[in-house]
C-alpha cells in the first residue's frame, strides 16, 4: 500500500501539461528564480551605461523620471518615456525582447486591467467607438486607459531598470550613504541572504519528494503537504534567524553597524543627473503646450 | 601555560528538563589544540557555544579569560570587546554566518565592531583574503559562493578580528578534499603561533590530525574521556559505547571478518 504522502498531483487533469509533478514544477520554478538572481547580478555587473552611474545618482534620475511620468498627460510624452525606458535598456546591455516580455507585457496587461472600465462610457461619456450598451468603450474612455497603462508602464520600466542594472549591493551602499539607517540596511542584507538559502531549502524539500513520488495524488494530499512545508519553513527560517544573530554576536555585535561604503560620485554622474532633469524638464515643457490646463 | 577556560560542575538543559550537558568539568590552556569528539547530539556544539557565551550553564561556573562568563558580564562593554577580540567562532553552517552584503563586508564587519579605524579594517581584510587565497571572493554576495568557498570566507571573517582562541564547529564538514587539506594546514599554522584551537567533530581522523587533546563526550551528554589522540583513540570499546566507532563486518577473499569503523575511516591500531 503507498501511504497517502508518497502520490503527487496538481489534482488538475491529466494532459500535456501536467506531465510534470507539483514537486517538480515548483522546484523548477524557484530554481529558475534563482537563476533570474544570478543572471541579474550578472547583467548588473556589466560595463554598460547605465551599470557604470553611482547608484544614489542612479536612484535619484530614475525616481525623477518615474515622478515626472506620473505628472504627464499627454500620451505622446508618456509613450515618449516608455521610449525612453527601452532606450536606456537597450544602451545598459539588456534585450529588447526580454525588456518587454519582462515589464510591458506585465506591466500592460495589469495596467490595462486596472483602467478598462475606465474606458467605458458608464465612466467616460463620449464618443462610442465600440457600442456595447452601457459598458460601450468610447473614444476619451479609450485615452484615459491608454494614459494609465503607458504611465504603469513607463513607471515599472523605470523601476525595472534600476533592479536590472543595479547590483544588490550596491542598492544597498547607495542606501546607507543616503542615510538610511545602518540596521535597515543590514536588515534588507539579511533578508536576501536568508531568502536564498530558504529557496534553495525548499527546492531540495521539493526534490527529495519528487524522488519518492510513485504514483499521481489528490488535490487535497498536496495542499496537506505543501502546508505541512510551509509550517516547516517558518519553523526554520525562526530557528535560522536566531542562529544569524548568534554569528553576529560571536563577532562582536552590539546592536550598530558601521559601515565602509564611501561613494563618490564622478562627473559621468552629475552629468547624467543634469541631463535626466534636463529631459524630464522638457518633457513636461511638452507636456503643457500638448495639454494645457 | 594558563587557563583560559574553566568549566566546572556544568549542566546545561535547553529547556527544562531536557539535558543537553551534564557533569561537566573541563581546562584548556592557552596554546592547547582540543577536539571535542562525540555522536550527533552529544553536546559538542552547546559545549562550544557556551566556550563563545553565546548559550550560559544551567547550573556550574563557566570562566574564560579570568573572567566568570556569565550574560551579565558579557552586558559590560570592556569586557564584551576584549572577550569578543579574543574569541572567534566558526559556525557549522557557514550560511548562518554570512549575513552580509558582500564578502568583503563579511571581513569587515568583526573589526568594524570592535571599532578599529578604518585604514585597519580594510589593511586586515585584505591581508586574510589573501591568505585564505579569496580577494576575487570579496566582491561577491555570499549566496553566488558555492560551499567551501562559503567556508573559507566564514572562516575569513573570523580570522580578521585576530582572535587568540579559534573554536570550530564540525570545520570540516561540507567541505571537499582540498578544502579540507587547506584547512588542516590553517589549522597547523595556528598550532605553530601558539593560539588556542577548539574543534568540535566526530570525524576521528581530522580530530587526531589536528588535535594533541581529544575530550570525548557520550551519548548521555557527559565527558568519559579526555587524553593524547592515541590514549583515547586506543579505547576501542569506549568509542564504539559512545557511537564514534561501530563494527563493520566485510568480506575478503571468502571470508567475513569484523573490525571497529569510525568517520574519517579510521582503521584499529596495531
Amino acid at each position: 500500500m503507498i501511504p497517502a504522502l508518497a502520490h503527487i498531483s496538481d489534482g488538475s487533469p491529466r494532459g500535456r501539461r501536467n506531465r510534470r509533478s507539483l514537486a517538480r514544477r515548483t522546484a523548477d520554478t524557484i530554481r529558475h528564480a534563482v537563476s533570474e538572481v544570478l543572471e541579474n547580478d550578472e547583467i548588473a555587473s556589466g560595463p554598460e551605461l547605465m551599470q557604470q552611474l553611482d547608484p544614489r545618482i542612479k536612484l535619484v534620475s530614475i525616481v525623477l523620471f518615474a515622478v515626472t511620468a506620473s505628472f504627464a498627460q499627454s500620451i505622446w510624452v508618456l509613450l515618449a518615456f516608455v521610449v525612453a525606458t527601452a532606450g536606456l535598456a537597450a544602451a545598459s546591455g539588456i534585450s529588447i525582447g526580454s525588456f518587454s516580455r519582462k515589464v510591458w507585457a506585465s506591466a500592460g496587461f495589469f495596467g490595462l486591467l486596472l483602467s478598462l472600465p475606465a474606458a467605458t462610457a458608464w465612466i467616460s461619456p463620449g464618443p462610442v467607438l465600440v457600442p456595447l450598451g452601457p459598458l460601450s468603450i468610447t473614444s476619451s474612455g479609450l485615452l484615459i486607459a491608454a494614459r494609465l497603462t503607458t504611465r504603469v508602464a513607463a513607471g515599472a520600466g523605470f523601476g525595472m531598470l534600476v533592479v536590472w542594472t543595479t547590483r544588490w549591493t550596491d542598492i544597498l551602499q547607495a542606501l546607507t550613504a543616503m542615510r538610511m539607517p545602518d540596521i535597515v540596511v543590514a536588515t534588507l542584507a539579511m533578508t536576501q541572504q536568508q531568502i536564498m538559502s530558504l529557496l534553495r531549502t525548499v527546492e531540495n524539500i521539493h526534490l527529495a519528494r519528487e524522488s519518492r513520488m510513485l504514483t499521481s495524488g489528490t488535490a487535497k494530499d498536496n495542499r496537506l503537504w505543501v502546508t505541512e512545508r510551509m509550517a516547516f519553513i517558518v519553523k526554520k527560517s525562526v530557528k535560522t534567524a536566531d542562529d544569524v544573530y548568534d554569528a553576529m554576536l560571536a563577532r562582536g555585535f552590539s546592536g550598530a553597524m558601521p559601515s565602509l561604503v564611501r561613494l563618490r560620485a564622478a562627473t559621468r554622474d552629475w552629468l547624467w543627473l543634469a541631463a535626466s532633469v534636463a529631459s524630464c524638464a522638457a518633457l513636461l515643457g511638452v507636456d503643457r503646450v500638448l495639454m494645457p490646463r | 601555560m594558563s587557563a583560559q577556560f574553566v568549566l566546572s560542575d556544568i549542566r546545561h538543559e535547553y529547556r527544562a528538563g531536557v539535558c543537553t550537558l551534564a557533569d561537566i568539568n573541563l581546562t584548556i590552556e592557552a596554546g592547547e589544540h582540543v577536539a571535542l569528539v562525540g555522536a550527533n547530539g552529544s553536546g559538542k556544539s552547546t559545549l562550544l557555544k557556551m566556550l563563545d557565551g553565546l548559550v550560559f550553564p544551567s547550573a556550574g561556573t563557566a570562566t574564560a579569560l579570568g573572567h566568570n562568563l556569565t550574560e551579565d558580564a558579557l552586558e559590560d562593554p570592556a569586557f564584551r570587546r576584549e572577550f569578543r577580540s579574543q574569541v572567534g567562532f566558526v559556525f557549522q553552517e557557514a550560511d548562518v554566518q554570512l549575513f552580509c552584503a558582500t564578502a568583503f563586508d563579511e571581513l569587515a564587519f568583526g573589526p568594524l565592531q570592535l571599532g578599529l579605524a578604518e585604514n585597519e579594517v580594510r589593511s586586515r581584510v585584505i591581508e586574510v583574503s589573501r591568505q585564505l587565497r579569496i580577494e576575487k571572493l570579496l566582491e561577491r554576495p555570499p549566496y553566488t559562493l558555492s560551499g567551501g568557498e562559503k567556508k573559507r570566507v566564514a572562516i575569513a571573517s573570523v580570522l580578521t578580528m585576530q582572535p587568540q582562541v579559534l573554536l570550530l564547529d564540525e570545520p570540516t564538514n561540507a567541505l571537499d578534499p582540498r578544502s579540507q587539506v587547506w584547512l588542516l594546514d590553517v589549522l597547523e599554522e595556528w598550532r605553530v603561533a601558539g593560539r588556542t584551537v577548539v574543534i568540535s567533530t566526530h570525524d576521528l581522523s581530522a580530530a587526531e590530525e589536528t588535535c594533541q587533546r581529544m575530550v570525548v563526550l557520550s551519548e548521555e551528554h557527559r565527558i568519559v574521556a579526555d587524553g593524547t589522540p592515541s590514549e583515547v583513540l586506543a579505547q576501542h570499546e569506549l568509542l564504539l559505547e559512545v557511537n564514534l566507532l561501530h563494527e563493520h563486518a566485510h568480506r575478503h577473499r571468502g571470508s567475513t571478518h569484523e573490525h571497529p569503523h569510525g568517520h574519517g575511516h579510521l582503521h584499529p591500531r596495531p
